[in-house]
This record gives C-alpha cells, sequence and structure tokens, in this order.
C-alpha cells in the first residue's frame, strides 16, 4: 500500500515538475513561432499545439518513463518513508487538476446557462450548412457557434435582417470553420491547464483563429469583401458583456486587422505562407518514439536516480 | 509616434522631451546602437556630448539597457514601442481611474471616449469597404467592356 501511495506521489510529482517548467519555457518562448511565416491556419495550428504542449509532455513523459521506472526499478522495501517532497508536490499536482477540472465544469456550467437563455423562441434557419442552425432572437448575440459536443450556430433575427443573403452565407462559412477546427473544444482544453502568463499566448490564438477561419471561408475576393462587410455591420450589434467560454463570436479579435487583412485579399495569400498539415508531426512523433525507445533502459535508469534523489 | 509620447503626460511613466523621445525613437528604429553610430548618418544635428548624456539620462529612466563596448556603450532599449505603449496607456488609465473621490466617474467618460471612437471605427471600416466594392465594380465593368470586339 505505501509502496503504491508512493508510486502516486513520485508521478505526479514529476508531472507537476515537468508540467511547470515546460509552461514557463512556453510563456518566455511562444513569439518565436512566429518567425516561421506560417499561414493563419497554420500559426492557429502552432500556437494552440504550444498551448497543450506543458500537458501532453507532462502527461506522455509520466506514463511513459516515471511510472515504469518506479515500478521496475524501485526495491519493493516497507520501511522507507514517503518524503516531504513528494507528498508537497503530489498535492499540488492534485490541486492543479482539481483547479482545471472546476474550471472546465464552470465553463460549461457557465456556457449551458447563457446559451440556454439566447435560443429561447429560437427556430431552425435552413442555412445549407453542414451545422444545426437556428435564429434567435432579436436581442441575442448577432453570430455565434455554440457549444463543444453537437455544437451549433445561432443567428439572430437581427442579423438576419441586417446582412444580405451572400453576406450572410460567408459569415455563417467563417462559423463553420470555427466547428471544423473545433475551436470551442480547445477553447475548453485551455482551461484546463492554466499557468500564470498564458493569456497573451492564448489571445494570439483566438486572433489567429479568427483569421484561418476567415481565409476558410473566402474563395474569392468577393467573398473577401462581403465577409468584411458583415464584420462592419454585426459588430454594431454585439452586446458589450463578454461571451461564455465554448463559444466563438463572428465577431472576436481586433476587428480594424481582420477588415484591413480581408480588404486587401487575394487568392495567393494563402500558398505564401508556411501551411502546417496534421502529417507534418508524423516524422517528428516517429523520430521521438524511436529515440525513446532505443534510449529506453539508460532513461528508466536516470529517471529513477531522479526519483530517489527527489524522495530523498 | 508623437501620439504614443502624448500618452505620457498623465502618467507616472518617465516624462520624455523632445530630444530624448528623438533618441529613443531611433533605437527602437536601429535595435542598438552607441552614441558615435547615432551620429554616423548626420541625422542628428546635436554635439556628441548632447547625445551622450541624453542617452544616459534615458538609461537612468530604465528605458535603455547599455552594454560596455570598448570605452562607449551600446545602448539598447528595454521595451518595443508596443510594450512601452501598452505600459503608459495601463499606467494612465490607472491613474485616471485612481484619481479624484468618485473613480466611476472618469470612468464613464472613459467609456463614453471608446464608445464614440468604436463608432468612428465602424464608420472608417465602413467606408472601407465601400470604397473596395467600388473598385470591384468599376474593375469588373472596365474588364467586360474590354472582352467586348
Amino acid at each position: 500500500m505505501i509502496f503504491a501511495l508512493r508510486g502516486v506521489a513520485v508521478s505526479l510529482t514529476f508531472f507537476v515538475l515537468i508540467y511547470c517548467l515546460l509552461s514557463a519555457l512556453v510563456v518566455v518562448a511562444w513569439r518565436a513561432v512566429r518567425v516561421l511565416r506560417l499561414t493563419a491556419d497554420g500559426l492557429a495550428v502552432g500556437l494552440f499545439a504550444l498551448r497543450v504542449l506543458p500537458l501532453v509532455a507532462s502527461f506522455v513523459i509520466t506514463l511513459a518513463f516515471v511510472v515504469p521506472s518506479f515500478q521496475l526499478l524501485e526495491p519493493r522495501s516497507a520501511d522507507e518513508g514517503m518524503g516531504v517532497m513528494p507528498v508537497a508536490l503530489g498535492l499540488c499536482a492534485l490541486l492543479l487538476i482539481a483547479a482545471g477540472c472546476f474550471r472546465v465544469a464552470k465553463a460549461q456550467r457557465g456556457t449551458s446557462r447563457v446559451v440556454a437563455r439566447w435560443q429561447q423562441g429560437a427556430r431552425p434557419l435552413n442555412a445549407g450548412l453542414a451545422a444545426a442552425t437556428l435564429q434567435s432572437r432579436r436581442e441575442a448575440p448577432p453570430l455565434m457557434l455554440v457549444g463543444v459536443r453537437g455544437p451549433r450556430v445561432l443567428v439572430s433575427e437581427s442579423a438576419v435582417e441586417l446582412l444580405t443573403k451572400h453576406e450572410l452565407q460567408i459569415a455563417l462559412r467563417h462559423e463553420l470553420a470555427h466547428m471544423r477546427s473545433r475551436d470551442n473544444l480547445k477553447k475548453l482544453i485551455c482551461r484546463f491547464c492554466p499557468f500564470p502568463g498564458m493569456a497573451a499566448l492564448e489571445s494570439a490564438w483566438s486572433q489567429a483563429a479568427e483569421m484561418a477561419a476567415d481565409d476558410a471561408a473566402v474563395a474569392k475576393v468577393d467573398d473577401a469583401v462581403d465577409l468584411a462587410a458583415a464584420l462592419v455591420k454585426l459588430s454594431r450589434l454585439v452586446p458589450v458583456d463578454a461571451p461564455p467560454v465554448c463559444t466563438v463570436g463572428f465577431v472576436t479579435g481586433s476587428l480594424s486587422a481582420r477588415v484591413t487583412r480581408l480588404l486587401a485579399w487575394d487568392g495567393s495569400a494563402k500558398a505564401r505562407g508556411l501551411a502546417v498539415r496534421p502529417w507534418n508531426f508524423v516524422a517528428p512523433v516517429l523520430v521521438l518514439i524511436f529515440c525513446a525507445f532505443a534510449t529506453y533502459g539508460p532513461v528508466l535508469a536516470l529517471t529513477h536516480e531522479a526519483t530517489e534523489w527527489l524522495v530523498r | 509616434m508623437p501620439k504614443l509620447f502624448s500618452i505620457l503626460g498623465s502618467s507616472s511613466h518617465p516624462q520624455l522631451g523632445p530630444f530624448e523621445q528623438q533618441m529613443l525613437e531611433e533605437l527602437w528604429r536601429r535595435g542598438s546602437a552607441t552614441v558615435r553610430e547615432l551620429l554616423a548618418d548626420g541625422t542628428i544635428h546635436q554635439a556628441y556630448t548632447t547625445v551622450m548624456t541624453t542617452v544616459d539620462r534615458l538609461y537612468k529612466k530604465g528605458l535603455l539597457e547599455r552594454v560596455a563596448e570598448g570605452r562607449a556603450f551600446r545602448y539598447t532599449p528595454r521595451q518595443s514601442p508596443q510594450e512601452f505603449q501598452r505600459v503608459a496607456v495601463l499606467d494612465s488609465i490607472r491613474q485616471l481611474l485612481g484619481n479624484g473621490e468618485a473613480s466611476s466617474l472618469p470612468l464613464s467618460y472613459l467609456v463614453e471616449a471608446l464608445s464614440s471612437h468604436d463608432a468612428q471605427l465602424l464608420d472608417e471600416l465602413q467606408l472601407l469597404v465601400e470604397q473596395k466594392r467600388r473598385e470591384l465594380k468599376n474593375r469588373g465593368g472596365k474588364d467586360r467592356a474590354e472582352e467586348q470586339p
């Protein structure tokens, strides 16, 4: 029993240490990603990957190295104590995980409450989209993608009246792009892994995600101008209150930067930047797995030495 | 850029004179420089000692970093123009809200100013959109005219 508890404490200690170290590194160095001259879509993917890197890496390292090193190399003697450091840091890790769960639950509850209010009296809108689209009341926000599971698009009556048919169609395509990249889920994941100083990275990701959705919605110059027009028109309808977490509003981010960018749109703009595709990650991940296999024994021994040092 | 420095007028951020502003802008443009390099291209018509005293004052106000380079110093701005602006604006707003007995009054002025600025910005953006539409329409008309024999 003591052995198992020690194992848990040591694993949590490693988890929290790696998480904090990587998070601090990301907070300091994330701006370097801009050097790569990525497309808006690539930048959004890169920034989000950096945002979740500390959580994913600390989880994988703990499961792949710390737990096995303790299981295989730690002698099962009952007389060895727990040590103050693993207990304290293990508690910190539990607090961090609990805080993450609490923030996620709070965000979801808050979103459900507000979205339920917006959806009162809403009726289906046949917009020819791959997502459920509802026409909400006049006073609801003009255009929103809401929800994580079963996301849906809410368009207010005012927005339908104010926009031309083509403007509305392009604006809906923008929201659909957010849905395809699961931006609401990504926002929720960011809530799960808090760390001081991440707000700037999250804001840059949000702006990049908006521009990526703009790019996805636009196929020709007329589309870009209509999307810019829709943005300006709907900006006048946006309520003052901040929207809940699991929603993406159409008018988000720097309005003037988006409108200016759309008015300068040309077909070649997307091709100029460096795009990031899922298969770009295959080679680095395979190399990492190969390195991990090749050095697994020594790394386990090293991890166990670090464990001993921590427990002492 | 003068707009950026005018923000400082009401804040507790270090106040800068016109020549200090010019030197700071010059250093932002170059990234870093020694006094001799600042004077080298002849755009600054001041004595070596004046420039040296000014950048030294900026250093003492915490706006520059310096490292020894031979017998001189190389000066580098501590903040980018954007960071400088952010700190100055936050400082001014903090001072504005902290001033007086009723902090809600300055806040309401601020909201009013922002709302009118927002409306103005939206009008400007609307004009840009309409201008672009006219441009596209004219171009479309010309293209069609050229296609006709």
